[in-house]
């Protein structure tokens, strides 16, 4: 199937929906006409469809405070798990609602008990925040971290050797490795990460396994994630799922709820251990999760209306997916072609199988007379004149002695969007060999 | 005759009462009685908050990398005014909870296992949960020390027992290290001697972690001549602000206590050294730029926090116009409901407790700790009148009153149990006056006759 065809096919099913690209943008979403969106991935966005159920949830709100907020709220709150856990193949108990990916690997961490000796993994692609988490747990309690380096491009089997050397290099070391902690698709490079083997590899060590699926719901298929098993699980809804911002899923089987004693704030629900004890465990941890404290949860709400609208609008969870990845994979070949240069691959193509794409830029530290040290600062260069003379953003990073850009496919784009954004950069490229980011310091 | 203390209109400012109504958004047959739970916005604020959210979708990655932290400063700034505090001790955090939260995850124990945390047991529900957390977590590397107050206190009986409470600590060998007390408190809503506690803990060289959670736009507050060593207040409570809005204060001497937000995120500082943070570089100092940015979030609430102070001012004659009325009217209306219910409003002999825009009024339930089953006399009003129930039957009956209050009273009001008595309580606002409170106090007298009828036995939950 080619990109164009979605055009016009439509999307089949529901009601009057319309096809993807622009006509798609257009119709459900609120950019600025002068815009071109090709970083979905960092911030995500909601359609109107959303957007006018929200701000009437927000309405409710303020029509009747406490009755929303102590009467309805909760009773939506658990339909609105209810309806995200088949998408993990998941019990409806065993998913509950936080604002963000930052804030449940933080509330996953935060709660695991360290002792001396004990290390987690994690590969060097972690996310930076996440990693700000471990640092700050490594300051306060007796846990070491254990980076795993690797570089694009990889193929899954070298990660899971990588995976298990670092392993054995620990425990030979006479540590434990008690977490590792690995994405499900990474930030930079985009790329689909061999979750599920390492999990798999993880389960076999006695290693407990956090996957950071930041990038998940709504980017790759998860319907067998309660199958795979890890161990604990945390996604964001407004990155790929159409929700309003402050809106993710932490997923914790059964199993592992035990483990979970305290929200990150602590709030209501927390029992001291004692109390606990005399508990259901599984009711323990839904109502921890249900009041934390007063913030603006109606994203959490808007579960259902965004999966709702992707069923009825865009045809379901794998249309979009499947679109989403074509069209950043046709899309990447076409930037790559006009550059000249070329898209960020292995050879079983399993780090493409997302929605992103990374495609190199058509200048090297050779051609600007720059030592390497110059690399993050040209980038950076380049990157922030996206937004500031390009309508748009595009994250660009020195990677592997290269530049390197990365763009999220979404079902608002057409091929004519990753034509214009090599166009672009192939502009920028041309400024910095003109030697302008040499002129400028810093970006405010 | 309007006095100047009912909101009685000059100029162009409104009169308080049904004339402020119409810039809200209350559902035309709702009473809100119960502003001090979670507050709410007027139509001007909804739309800034509109504006803002439209802002984040035309061009998600301009707005939140670049735009919004100027944005943010000059919100920062305005409510930092309001506090007179220097803008570099203040930041947003979503809630009061995790400003609190924030302060006491990051205070590092001694190795010495003496550490103790001292608080009350008026304390806020929520925050005598992280102090079982922290104490919990820590292997005993730090203790809890509840002080014990009854309502309604003087505030030197508070400031008595305070001193009390150190002395004893440091007497079996603890080190009494921070002290966590209301500004005002929530069940019952009444002004807590915080200035005074705060004195206190300075003189003791107790850390003084003050949650103003019931704060900002209720009472005055000023954070410099106050000088506590942490302080946090919800803005979107009594400043008219979205919920999801409050603020941090950490004095400059302190920030180094609280190197990380809560949750931690790009902006920390590892010990070893900075690392690589992707968003736009900064000159502003660790503390503010470290919760600039904490996990993606609709930061929108925070934005409009200038536009409420703002509106405040200029719709409603600003600070200590509003903050007069709301006091007046709460214990003024509360003092009519009470009449009307036929008992009294929680009060001091100094009448400190009552210096805020919440009132508490007694119901004539007693709850006796014994189990003699309740007895029911509803046929007249006035002292005489009372029901009287075990502890356990009383948690239930409140709860009833609350969902009747929904359904067939389209209104709310919390209710809790204390010295033996249940209570009402009730937040006075710019947009109520003293015929909401009859109101209110009609109201209450019916729900106790319903319960001297027992009716929360035969009528099914909601």
């Amino acid at each position: 199937m080619h990109p164009a065809d979605f055009e016009t096919a439509g999307t089949g099913g529901g009601d009057a929906n319309s096809s993807f690209g622009h006509a798609m943008r257009n119709k459900h979403f609120f950019f600025a006409p002068s815009y071109r969106p090709l970083n979905h991935g960092s911030f995500g966005v909601f359609p109107r469809m959303v957007q006018e159920y929200q701000q009437r949830l927000q309405l409710e709100s303020e029509a009747r405070p406490d009755t929303f907020i102590r009467y309805t709220y909760p009773a939506l709150l658990k339909e609105a798990r209810a309806s995200i856990a088949p998408l993990l193949g998941a019990s409806t108990d065993e998913v509950v609602f936080v604002q963000n990916a930052t804030s449940g690997v933080n509330t996953v961490l935060g709660n695991l008990i360290f002792k001396p000796g004990d290390v987690i993994l994690h590969f060097s692609t972690i996310y930076g925040a996440c990693l700000k988490t471990i640092q700050y747990l490594g300051s306060n309690n007796p846990v070491e971290s254990y980076q795993i380096d690797i570089e694009y491009p990889m193929e899954d089997e070298e990660i899971v050797q990588v995976f298990l050397d670092s392993a054995q290099r620990v425990r030979s070391q006479g540590k434990t490795p008690v977490v590792a902690m690995f994405d499900s698709v990474l930030t930079f490079p985009g790329a689909r990460f061999p979750w599920e083997k390492l999990v798999d590899i993880c389960r076999k060590l006695g290693v407990m396994s956090l996957v950071d699926g930041a990038h998940g719901i709504g980017h790759i298929d998860l319907t067998h994630l309660g199958r795979v098993g890890p161990d604990f699980f945390i996604s964001n809804c407004y990155k790929w799922l159409m929700v309003p911002r402050g809106c993710a899923v932490i997923y914790v089987p059964f199993r592992n709820q035990h483990l979970i004693q305290t929200t990150c704030p602590t709030s209501w629900g927390f029992q001291t251990t004692i109390d606990r004890a005399k508990l259901n465990k599984s009711e323990y941890f839904v109502k921890l999760f249900e009041k934390i404290s007063t913030t603006d949860n109606t994203p959490y709400l808007c579960v259902p209306i965004a999966l709702q609208f992707r069923k009825s609008h865009c045809g379901g969870e794998s249309t979009v997916m499947s679109y989403c990845t074509k069209i950043a994979k046709d899309g990447g070949r076409k930037m790559a072609e006009i550059m000249g240069t070329e898209t960020l691959t292995n050879v079983t193509g399993s780090l493409q199988q997302c929605c992103f794409v990374n495609v190199r830029l058509p200048v090297t530290l050779a051609d600007l007379d720059a030592p390497d040290s110059k690399g993050l600062h040209i980038a950076k260069w380049m990157q922030e004149k996206t937004p500031a003379e390009y309508e748009t953003y595009i994250p660009i990073k020195f990677y592997k002695g290269g530049f390197w850009c990365r763009i999220s496919g979404q079902i608002y784009l057409t091929i004519d969007d990753f034509e214009w954004a090599a166009e672009t950069l192939m502009d920028l490229c041309k400024r910095v060999k003109g030697g302008e980011w040499k002129t400028v310091s810093n970006m405010g | 005759m309007a006095s100047s203390h009912d909101g009685a209109g000059h100029n162009s400012l409104p009169e308080f009462g049904s004339e402020v109504l119409k810039h809200f958004l209350f559902d035309s047959d709702y009473r809100n009685l119960n502003h001090g739970s979670f507050g709410t916005i007027p139509r001007h604020i909804q739309n800034r908050l509109r504006h803002y959210q439209e802002l984040y979708e035309a061009r998600p990655d301009q707005f939140i990398r670049y735009d919004l932290p100027k944005l943010l400063d000059k919100s920062r700034e305005a409510v930092a005014k309001l506090l007179n505090a220097p803008t570099e001790t203040v930041v947003f955090v979503p809630n009061a909870t995790i400003g609190i939260n924030t302060v006491l995850r990051n205070l590092v124990w001694n190795d010495d296992g003496r550490d103790e945390i001292l608080y009350f047991n008026t304390v806020y529900g929520s925050c005598g949960k992280t102090i079982d957390y922290i104490v919990d977590s820590n292997s005993g590397l730090v203790s809890a020390k509840e002080i014990t107050i009854a309502y309604p206190f003087e505030d030197d009986e508070v400031v008595a027992k305070f001193r009390h409470a150190v002395d004893s600590s440091r007497s079996v060998g603890k080190r009494p290290r921070v002290c966590l007390y209301d500004t005002i408190s929530s069940l019952p809503g009444v002004v807590f001697p915080f200035e005074n506690i705060t004195r206190e803990c300075r003189k003791y060289g107790v850390l003084s972690l003050v949650d103003g959670a019931q704060g900002i736009g209720q009472i005055k507050l000023d954070l410099t001549t106050l000088d506590a060593d942490f302080f946090t207040t919800n803005c979107h409570k009594w400043l008219h602000t979205p919920r999801g809005c409050a603020i941090l204060y950490v004095p400059l001497r302190n920030q180094a206590l609280v190197p990380s937000t809560l949750p931690t995120s790009h902006g920390y500082v590892a010990k070893t050294g900075a690392r690589f943070n992707p968003l736009p570089p900064t000159t502003k100092s660790p503390f503010v730029s470290n919760f600039e940015f904490v996990g993606t979030v609709d930061a929108s609430p925070f934005l409009c926090a200038k536009d409420a102070v703002k509106w405040r001012e200029e719709v409603l004659g600003g600070e200590d116009r509003i903050m007069a009325y709301t006091e007046w009217l709460a214990r003024e209306g509360g003092k009519k409901a009470a009449q009307i219910v036929g008992t009294k409003i929680m009060d001091n002999k100094t009448r400190t407790l009552t210096k805020c825009a919440l009132v508490n009024i007694a119901m004539p339930i007693h709850v006796s700790s014994s189990n003699r089953s309740s007895s029911a006399t509803t046929t007249s009003t006035g002292y005489s009148s009372s029901v009287s129930m075990p502890t356990g039957e009383a948690s239930v009956v409140c709860q009833w009153m609350s969902e009747v209050l929904v359904k067939d009273y389209k209104t709310f009001i919390p209710f809790f149990i204390s010295a033996g008595q249940v209570w009402a309580r009730l937040s006075a606002q710019v947009y109520l006056d003293m015929r909401d409170f009859e109101w209110a106090g009609k109201v209450l007298l019916d729900l106790a006759q319903r319960v001297g009828k027992r009716e929360y036995k035969i009528k099914e939950r909601l």
